[in-house]
């Protein structure tokens, strides 16, 4: 009963997905003055590893006034007003002071492929490449027990104050035994827990780390779940998409150095900056949405003139994510640009509720009974052929039988 | 008037008017919702760029009616509990007496009309229930499509002011929990929930014209003209 009236009061009291943009000039006077103190104190610490962030930039053929564009850009994105760019520049610079320890569960490792970006790296990639990573089972070289001792003295050396970044979906089916990591077997669920026990705040990055993602798609064979439904008690924010944007990775990263907070989240724990807008009101084809022009299929005239994505699937109507604005791969492109729509990757349960490119009208859904598969409308088709049959069956009975009472009547 | 029959008032203007509001608005957001949901037509890429504001004016049609629905259900709701003429949520508390009309009316139907054991004069518990079912569906509308609505004022500003989001965050938010977790389930059920209205719609419909066609009260006169009739029991 207890559980209940909780569930009740969590359902009306959780947090709106509405975004503040301004919070007026003594919040932004306050911060200003806290992350200064911060940065200042953090400017004072030993980084954890030895890569120069100028040196980086130079080598990678980036100059100065490309930097600040870009310390600019994410300053707007964090939602910051402009006279925060500089100390974003400063915190980009000190990234190096923290310390991440990365895990990889139940994924395909495409987080970490976004995070490395190796063809041509762009300066959110290359603010990644200087945090200090101290642990990372795909990439680093030792593996086995070395790699195991590696991670156990990060742990030990910057305990409380690492980030936990997590990739991939924590399998709880048969024991958590689909999943198991290390020479001692530890089940994926057994690692995150350790790992995050001493972590400052635990970054779910991807759908799978967020919301499950796509092993948690129906029917889930490995029973698998996301972060936030293991990990109680620590401060979570969660990154999804497929993979995640490395631009909100750094955002989010930024933010912590600047403030040592996490930045404010919706009721998903995702990080408002990014997931606050839904990427409809800021698609560049809204207008042929509203328009009512529509690509009708892959190839076809619409197609061709960038028309509206909505009947081929696109799911840019429910999904908040900023890809509209960011774009991937420092704005080069994203999925609607290229011609094709969105997939809802960001919202939990995408891959069953989103992904199945048709508009939601003609989705092949799964009854409450988990029986036969159907769109709505076959099943509303069905009720009201139901309806219609129980409807003429009365009528004609009712004829038949009205007839009956009416000879009756003419004999009395 | 037919001998041996009076007249009954069953249902006021303002009723009449609210009911026929419902039902042209209902036809429209049918009409509206199911291009939304799957846009059946195409604009003709030829058209003039004032002509060619198809999804947006559907949008406008569907949200429009909605603001119909709200005024008509804050009306009826109202009613329910306050009309001066009568007071439906008298049929829908569960006493002894409404609960053999309910059954009696429902007998009624199931037999063919080859018992009528209760008193058709005034609004049965049997119809109120049921006219309340669909209220119930309606308000369930409203608080969907207003929740898919304000996931389009995400920066909590609106041409009404700041309070209007942020009242529709505070009683449709649970609607996302309530169907299924995610924004895509609130439009699956707002989906699903048009269908169920329209085979009440249907069974509403049929329902009249039998209780006119075998009662010979002419109960589908109530609608039109706000009364029926009833065999006088004093002229007998």
């Amino acid at each position: 009963m207890s559980d209940k009236i909780e569930t009740v009061k969590k359902l009306f009291t959780s947090k709106s997905s509405r975004v503040e943009t301004n919070k007026g000039d003594t919040y932004y006077q306050d911060l200003f003055e806290k992350c200064e103190a911060r940065l200042n104190e953090m400017r004072a610490q030993t980084p954890a590893n030895r890569l120069d962030f100028s040196d980086l930039l130079e080598e990678n053929g980036i100059d100065r006034r490309e930097f600040m564009k870009w310390a600019s850009a994410t300053t707007a994105m964090l939602m910051l007003p402009p006279m925060f760019t500089p100390l974003v520049a400063d915190a980009a610079v000190m990234m190096n002071r923290a310390p991440v320890v990365w895990l990889e569960l139940q994924d395909c490792a495409g987080n970490s492929e976004a995070l490395l970006r190796a063809d041509g790296p762009k300066i959110d990639e290359i603010v990644l490449d200087i945090i200090s990573l101290e642990f990372h089972e795909t990439l680093m070289a030792p593996s086995g027990f070395q790699a195991e001792k590696q991670l156990d003295e990060a742990m030990e050396h910057f305990k409380g104050k690492y980030l936990l970044f997590v990739e991939g979906s924590i399998p709880m089916g048969m024991d958590g035994q689909y999943g198991t990591i290390g020479a001692a077997g530890e089940t994926f669920h057994d690692h995150l827990l350790r790992c995050s026990e001493n972590a400052a705040a635990v970054i779910a990055v991807g759908a799978c780390a967020t919301f499950g993602g796509v092993p948690a798609a129906s029917p889930n064979p490995t029973g698998a779940v996301g972060v936030m439904d293991v990990v109680k008690n620590k401060p979570i924010i969660n990154i999804p998409a497929c993979p995640a944007n490395p631009a909100n990775m750094v955002g989010v990263v930024l933010h912590y150095v600047l403030t040592g907070q996490v930045p404010e989240l919706d009721s998903l724990l995702r990080p408002k900056f990014a997931f606050g807008y839904r990427i409809h009101d800021n698609c560049e084809r809204r207008a042929h949405f509203d328009a009512g022009e529509y690509v009708e299929e892959w190839g076809d005239k619409g197609a061709q003139n960038n028309f509206c994505l909505y009947k081929m699937g696109c799911k840019g109507p429910m999904t908040f994510n900023n890809c509209s604005i960011v774009r991937y791969n420092e704005a080069v492109n994203w999925p609607i640009g290229v011609g094709r729509g969105c997939i809802g990757c960001s919202e939990p349960d995408f891959w069953d509720k989103y992904a199945y490119e048709r508009p939601m009208a003609d989705a092949k859904i799964k009854a409450p009974t988990g029986g036969v598969e159907k769109t709505v409308d076959e099943f509303g088709l069905g009720m009201l052929t139901a309806a219609g049959i129980g409807i003429a069956i009365h009528a004609a009975a009712s004829a038949v039988a009205g007839k009956r009472e009416n000879s009756g009547e003419s004999h009395e | 008037m037919k001998q041996g029959y009076k007249q009954v008032k069953r249902m006021t203007t303002a009723m009449r008017i609210m009911h026929w509001a419902n039902a042209i608005g209902m036809i429209g957001a049918i009409a509206t919702g199911l291009y939304i949901a799957h846009p059946y037509y195409q604009t003709f890429m030829a058209d003039d760029a004032v002509d060619k504001y198809v999804m947006a004016w559907n949008r406008y049609g569907h949200f429009m009616v909605a603001i119909i629905f709200d005024i008509t259900s804050v009306l009826i709701a109202y009613l329910y509990f306050f009309s001066r003429f009568e007071k439906p949520y008298k049929k829908l508390i569960p006493n002894a007496h409404n609960i053999a009309e309910f059954k009696a009316v429902l007998v009624n139907l199931l037999t063919l009309n080859r018992k009528k054991e209760f008193d058709s004069s005034h609004s049965d518990s049997f119809n109120t229930v049921y006219f309340t079912i669909f209220h119930l569906l309606l308000i369930w509308m409203l608080l969907t499509g207003l929740q898919m609505y304000v996931q389009g004022l995400e920066s909590g500003i609106s041409s009404i002011g700041a309070w209007w989001p942020w009242l529709l965050h505070l009683t449709t938010d649970w609607t996302i929990a309530v169907t299924g977790g995610t924004n895509m389930d609130v439009r699956m059920a707002h989906h699903t929930s048009m269908w169920l209205i329209i085979c009440w719609v249907v069974f509403h419909v049929y329902y009249q014209v039998w209780r006119t066609i075998f009662w010979k009260e002419a109960d589908i006169a109530i609608v039109v003209s706000g009364s029926k009739f009833v065999k006088d029991d004093t002229l007998n």
